[in-house]
């Protein structure tokens, strides 16, 4: 049974149509990629996903269970958390609150708990921060733990972007160029961590990059888009092989040979 | 200057405390701007009062059902405009503010504009500090829990708050309904300070001066709050040729504050004697190298 | 007798429909200018998705220049109302330069820009009240004959016509602007996308200062009026409350819908204090924000964005 599945998933803008007819299924643990030229779509297909747009047509399924009608953050508690292309930390707070912050789930007291800060209080309170802090461990933040998160050098910003959704205990992570402005060997050591966190939290993720290595490296199959409509699905080495793929990416090949 | 006036100043601030507590929970938190919280101070004050001398309800009952009244008008609000995007809660609230004001000027019932006199003197000094202390403490255990981090978070970032699963609805109406209870509460003392009420004592200006304290003290400050309200309550009073600028100088001040030092008088945190004893530490610091400079 | 009963009830219904048509004139004045206040309103968020909050001050000053122009300079009508549109127009570009291209520029969050509307707002309100000045109520000195032109039974003043001729002109400019100028196109297209416009190669920083200098001139001219029909005092501007629930009925961010919202609550106003009571008829916008909240918040022509991520 797959884990998420796009049905014939329409999005269109008034008269632009941003993602037309796109369906794929992920099936457990699988690493899923999602790639594209520039404008492709794929960043909307998060957004369709996540219910920050609302689709003009099709149906998405998580577990079987109809995601259209839900509200973003009830997408949040059934398990798909994401990241962005353009990092949305809470860049005022440090690393340490981030994190704090996302484990709020873990923990159940009310306002006047809070208030009154006698029986579940304390004892979740310190649960969440032990959570905090072994995330942060994980990751490989806990000695940044105090720094400001827009003071963070870019590579660990995303990965502390990361560690913020994975507080959130999801079955499915959706990362949104994580590797991006990322140098080689930062690229390398992203990709082992996408594969640990998938094996230890039992993950699915959907990935969009543009980093080819990357993508070629650690996924398990691969959706290309054009233009907000498939072009190609299959594993690394199909898509590699794949024509189509390798003109929208590069141009057309008859206009290569004529110019060199 | 006699006692009697130096603790009626701090009975007004007390007062102005209370509503901006409430006031920096909702925009220094939660991120929301009210252009109508007198509104809510109004309703406090009218209700509270008229339990009083109407129904003979002891006062801190009244005050409570006064701040519950406001509650409610705000959470109808809420409910209205905080699912849809930030300029029509502004707006909103712009409208609710000055629509009380109107309503309670046409209503015999509460004296018209005119309004109510002979309200019994039951605020002293005593009941508003307690009240106050009672106020910040709430106010900062909510801070430091998960609801208050899931406010704050709102206000950084309200698109990552919904993804890592918070209910922004939920939360801005929990900010919402609580500042509007502070400050229902703080219309009541007003009323049981005063004596008397008037819808003219609740105009729009009233709303705009505690939001520029709240800014001033620091948004997501609470001890900026307390030291701006104690500050802008007492300065112009005491400096009386400045009671008439005072407005202008705020109106610059704030614009000034927003380009240059948004995060106000403490930079977003609190006072706390950590903080004392590392601003000390720093000051020693620089002394001994330029000492060591010297020799 | 049952021929003098028909008479009277004709008459009566005459005399009905006049008076209906009346309030419906006098509703449009009064609406024009609400419509002058929230266009100018309504083009800021349209391209900047923000609520400029001080507009109601610049509209007020507005409303001293051209008194001043009057009575000091004594200039004649129409200089005055130059004068008062140049005036706020400057006033408006300066206070974008000012006040809220640092924060563009700096990328911050929406609650500061309303903060700063809203300081810059109490600035300009009080510096009038603390000067010279004052909070003292002033009248335009009479320009026009207060004897009304008849049209048939209807009575049309001569400011009320004044009024409505004016903001249909102004309006009219407007339009043809946008619509059919250079300048105008860049507008649309920052309107839409300030990202894909910059690309495209328009000055956006030109294009809002454009925007702010239209807006400005459109609240001298508000506020000319509006002094000429009422009187003149620091607090007009809370006036644009009025209009700005006026642009949400309409639909924020919608140019068209901020007129016809203007016209409509003008004319539902100058109904309900003709038919109720003047008591009710500041409310009526209240009450009308609240239905439009509770029944279509897009109002009327509003366009709803989705945020990107």
């Amino acid at each position: 049974m797959s884990v998420l599945s796009l049905k014939h998933v329409t999005k269109k803008f008034g008269g632009l149509t941003a993602v037309g007819d796109v369906s794929f299924d992920i099936e457990e643990n699988e690493i899923f990629g999602l790639i594209g030229p520039n404008g492709a779509g794929k960043t909307t297909i998060f957004n369709c996903i996540t219910a920050i747009y609302t689709i003009t047509e099709g149906e998405i399924f998580f577990n079987d269970k109809k995601l259209e009608k839900l509200k973003p953050f009830e997408i949040a508690n059934i398990g798909i958390t994401r990241t962005f292309q353009n990092i949305r930390l809470f860049k005022n707070l440090s690393t340490y609150d981030n994190v704090l912050t996302a484990c709020h789930k873990s923990a159940d007291y009310g306002v006047l708990s809070s208030i009154i800060r006698i029986g579940k209080f304390k004892k979740q309170e310190r649960e969440l921060n032990d959570k905090t802090a072994e995330l942060l461990k994980l990751m490989g933040l806990w000695e940044y733990r105090d720094m400001v998160a827009s003071n963070l050098p870019y590579g660990l910003q995303r990965k502390l972007e990361i560690a913020r959704a994975l507080a959130l205990n999801p079955k499915m992570l959706l990362l949104d160029e994580p590797a991006a402005g990322m140098n080689p060997e930062e690229t390398l050591q992203l990709m082992e961590l996408i594969r640990q966190i998938r094996d230890k939290f039992n993950l699915t993720v959907l990935i969009i990059e543009h980093h080819m290595d990357l993508i070629m490296g650690v996924c398990d199959r691969i959706f290309v888009l054009n233009f907000g409509v498939p072009l190609a699905q299959g594993t690394p080495i199909e898509i590699q092989g794949d024509k189509r793929v390798v003109e929208a990416y590069l141009g057309k090949q008859e206009d290569h040979n004529a110019e060199g | 200057m006699s006692w009697v006036y130096f603790s009626g100043i701090l009975i007004m601030s007390g007062i102005n405390l209370l509503t901006v507590l409430g006031l920096s929970l909702l925009t220094g938190f939660t991120g929301l701007f009210s252009f109508g919280h007198a509104g809510f101070m109004a309703i406090g004050a009218y209700i509270s009062a008229t339990m009083t001398m109407k129904m003979g309800i002891p006062f801190i009952p009244a005050l409570m059902i006064g701040g519950f009244a406001a509650m409610l008008s705000g959470l109808l609000i809420g409910k209205l405009t905080l699912n849809l995007k930030g300029d029509y809660f502004c707006i909103a609230t712009l409208g609710f503010g000055e629509a009380i004001r109107l309503i309670l000027d046409n209503i015999k019932y509460f004296g018209g504009a005119r309004g109510l006199p002979n309200i019994p003197p039951y605020t002293t000094l005593t009941n508003v500090v307690v009240i106050n202390i009672v106020a910040i403490i709430v106010l900062v255990f909510i801070i430091k829990s998960r609801h208050g981090r899931n406010m704050v978070a709102i206000r950084e970032e309200e698109m990552a708050s919904q993804v890592i699963g918070i209910d922004v609805f939920k939360y801005k109406m929990m900010s919402l309904a609580i500042s509007a209870l502070y400050a229902g509460v703080a219309g009541g003392l007003l009323a049981h300070y005063l004596g008397y009420i008037q819808p003219i004592m609740f105009k729009m200006v009233k709303s705009t001066e505690l939001t520029i304290i709240v800014i001033f003290g620091g948004l997501g400050s609470v001890s900026g709050s307390v030291i701006g309200a104690l500050l802008l309550t007492f300065l112009p009073e005491v400096l009386r040729s400045f009671y008439e600028w005072r407005l202008v100088v705020y109106g610059a001040a704030v614009i000034l504050i927003m380009i240059t030092r948004p995060q106000g008088l403490m930079g977003g945190k609190e006072f706390s004697f950590k903080g004392i004893s590392k601003i000390i530490k720093r000051f020693r610091n620089k002394n001994k190298d330029d000492g060591e400079v010297k020799s | 007798m049952p021929a003098l009963h028909y008479l009277n009830n004709r008459y009566k219904e005459v005399e009905e429909l006049t008076v209906f048509l009346q309030q419906i004139i006098n509703g449009l004045s009064i609406g024009s200018v609400y419509a002058l206040m929230a266009v100018g309103y309504s083009l800021v968020y349209s391209i900047l998705n923000f609520s400029n909050f001080a507009h109601g001050g610049v509209i007020m000053i507005g409303a001293y220049i051209g008194y001043f122009s009057l009575t000091l300079l004594k200039v004649p009508f129409y200089i005055a109302f130059i004068i008062s549109s140049l005036g706020t127009g400057f006033l408006a570009v300066a206070m974008e330069k000012a006040v809220y291209r640092p924060l563009r520029k700096r990328n911050a969050p929406f609650l500061y820009f309303i903060i700063s509307a809203m300081g810059a707002s109490i600035f300009l309100e009080n510096i009038v009240i603390a000067s010279p000045i004052g909070p003292t109520f002033r009248t335009y000195p009479p320009i026009f004959s207060t004897t009304p032109i008849m049209l048939g039974p209807i009575a049309l003043g001569r400011i009320d016509l004044l009024m409505f001729v004016i903001s249909a002109i102004s309006l009219g400019s407007l339009v043809y602007i946008i619509e059919k100028t250079k300048i105008g196109l860049a507008i649309r297209a920052t309107s839409y996308s300030i990202k894909g416009s910059t690309l495209m190669g328009v000055n956006v920083d030109k294009v809002i200062f454009i925007i702010f200098l239209l807006g400005g001139i459109l609240a001298g001219i508000a506020g000319m009026l509006f002094g000429m029909k009422y009187t003149v005092y620091p607090q007009i501007g809370n006036i644009t409350t009025k209009s700005f629930i006026a642009a949400v009925f309409g639909g924020l961010g919608s140019l068209p819908g901020a007129v016809f919202g203007s016209i409509l609550l003008g004319i539902i106003e100058t109904m309900t204090s003709g038919y109720l009571s003047s008591q009710y008829r500041d409310l009526i916008a209240f009450a009308l924000l609240i239905f439009v909240l509770v029944v279509k918040p897009t109002g009327l022509m509003g366009k709803s964005t989705e945020d990107k991520a």
